[in-house]
């Protein structure tokens, strides 16, 4: 466990040492503020609207039921960017996990002490789910000024009652991580396979990529194949869990992934020792 | 009792044969010059002796442990220079001998005391708080002897560590592995044969895969000579 513990250590201050880690984060705040700035102009422009046109939310069209809070108007619709970013720059913090070791012959320093691989790997992995929850903890000041700025104000009661609803908001973070999560397990084992960190990061996306758009293929599909993509598909797992529903069904589907990329990852490090 | 025992050792890379058949022990205690040409087998032995790679058959065991049936028992017994420093540079000196003390599982309570001692042992003390980027060539050779030192291993297996070291350095290296004689088993590999004779007290000639020459430093009067004359063909 100790050594576990020092590998992921020793992962992440490599990830805060390099630029790398600095600008994915940079990278993400300018995305997501860019469109959380925008959602947020939507919700306020449809509340206005319906403002001036005195209507009540009984008369709107069912596409517009999402702005009547700002936790579904702008937070669950900011997840839909959240994860799009997060599969794209995930192979880029994974590429150098073990890529990075062999370029760099340090590799055979953590093979030649007395660790198991799968030691090696499991620190790994925890050092690469640290960052990956860090890139994605990055947008929480948004709730964070939602929730401090967001309050409405009720006229029968004279309160003002926060519009923010903390559980569904930390669910989605939940959801995100566990996806960033099988992301980096697919980037690990990718980048287990080669030297190449260009290489380990384009694959990993590719993967990553295809993965989360089986969903669209699948209804060109034939049964029984149109539902097993369908179940397949990051996209649809997530779906509930984003809209702030716990399930079962996407914890375990994402826990799988996770432990047969690692599985993975611990084979391949083996049988490179072979060749 | 012998430290390292090995028996008919092959390493086969697809279509190349990188050693053949080896077999030798060395004595607990010795430092052992392991020499011979380029390519003739010496990094490949290393590496199958501290577990980074398997060999195609044979036997091989340090410490009385075998280090494909009980890896982690006989790692723990092994100090590794490879022969590139595996430093990483975004660490400083102390950053990385903390890692690597942790990776030995050195008790937590003296890993401070015990980077002191490596440190001052190697005379890395003063850039204990420098980037290991930002070391010299022989500085970063020192850092690897360093992580080699770590945890006091029974056996040392050092890999060229003299290479890139200026003369003053390269002594001192020289004078430090001395030093170790006796608590320590030592497996120097190197090039350069004066450092062999100042140095060893038993020495080891590979060429093409086989040993050819394995006897103690005081009955070979002409090092240079004989290793030419070995490694001839």
């Amino acid at each position: 466990m100790r050594t576990i513990l020092a590998i992921a250590k020793k992962e992440l201050t490599v990830y805060l040492t390099t630029p790398m880690a600095w600008i994915v984060f940079t990278f993400v705040s300018f995305l997501t503020s860019w469109f959380f700035i925008g959602l947020l102009m939507g919700f306020k422009e449809v509340h206005d609207r319906m403002r001036t046109m005195q209507v009540s939310w009984d008369q709107v069209p069912p596409d517009y039921q999402a702005f009547r809070n700002l936790t579904e108007g702008v937070i669950v619709n900011l997840w839909g960017t959240m994860l799009v970013v997060t599969l794209f720059v995930s192979p880029f913090l994974s590429m150098r996990l073990f890529a990075e070791e062999r370029r760099q012959k340090t590799f055979e320093l953590l093979m030649t002490t007395p660790v198991r691989s799968i030691e090696i790997v499991l620190g790994k992995y925890l050092g690469a789910v640290g960052i990956v929850a860090a890139t994605v903890g990055v947008t929480i000041v948004y709730p964070v000024i939602l929730s401090l700025f967001g309050a409405s104000w009720n006229p029968a009661t004279m309160e003002a009652k926060p519009t923010l609803e903390w559980s569904t908001v930390l669910l989605g973070y939940g959801a995100l991580i566990l996806f960033g999560s099988t992301c980096m397990a697919i980037g690990m084992f990718i980048s287990s396979l080669t030297d190449s960190q260009m290489v380990a990061a384009i694959v990993a996306l590719v993967i990553s990529l295809v993965w989360m758009l089986v969903r669209i293929i699948a209804p060109n599909a034939e049964e029984p194949v149109r539902s097993i993509l369908a179940y397949l598909s990051f996209d649809s797992q997530l779906q509930n869990m984003l809209k702030g529903v716990l399930e079962l069904k996407p914890l375990v589907f994402f826990s799988s992934v996770i432990l047969v990329f690692i599985l993975l990852t611990h084979r391949s490090v083996e049988a490179r020792r072979w060749t | 009792m012998a430290m390292i025992e090995v028996e008919t050792l092959t390493k086969r890379y697809r279509d190349r044969v990188a050693i053949d058949a080896l077999s030798f022990t060395i004595a607990e205690g010795k430092i052992v010059g392991f020499l011979g040409p380029n390519g003739a087998g010496k990094s490949t032995t290393m590496k199958i002796l501290t577990g980074f790679m398997p060999p195609t058959s044979g036997k091989a065991r340090v410490g009385g442990f075998d280090v494909f049936e009980s890896p982690l028992e006989a790692k723990k017994k092994i100090g590794y220079l490879p022969e590139t420093p595996p430093l990483y540079p975004e660490l400083t000196v102390r950053g990385y001998l903390k890692f690597v003390a942790e990776l030995k599982a050195v008790p937590r309570a003296s890993v401070k005391a015990e980077i002191d001692r490596v440190a001052q042992h190697t005379g890395v003390t003063s850039e204990l708080d420098r980037l290991c980027s930002s070391l010299s060539k022989g500085y970063r050779q020192r850092v690897g002897i360093a992580q080699a030192l770590l945890g006091n291993p029974a056996l040392l297996i050092l890999d060229e560590p003299t290479e890139g070291l200026d003369p003053r350095q390269r002594h001192e290296v020289l004078e430090l592995i001395k030093g170790l004689a006796g608590k320590h088993t030592v497996v120097l590999s190197t090039h350069i044969l004066a450092e062999v004779k100042t140095t060893c007290e038993h020495v080891l000639i590979v060429h093409r895969g086989k040993i050819v020459a394995d006897q103690p430093m005081a009955s070979i009067t002409d090092l240079e000579a004989k290793f030419i004359s070995l490694t001839a063909q």
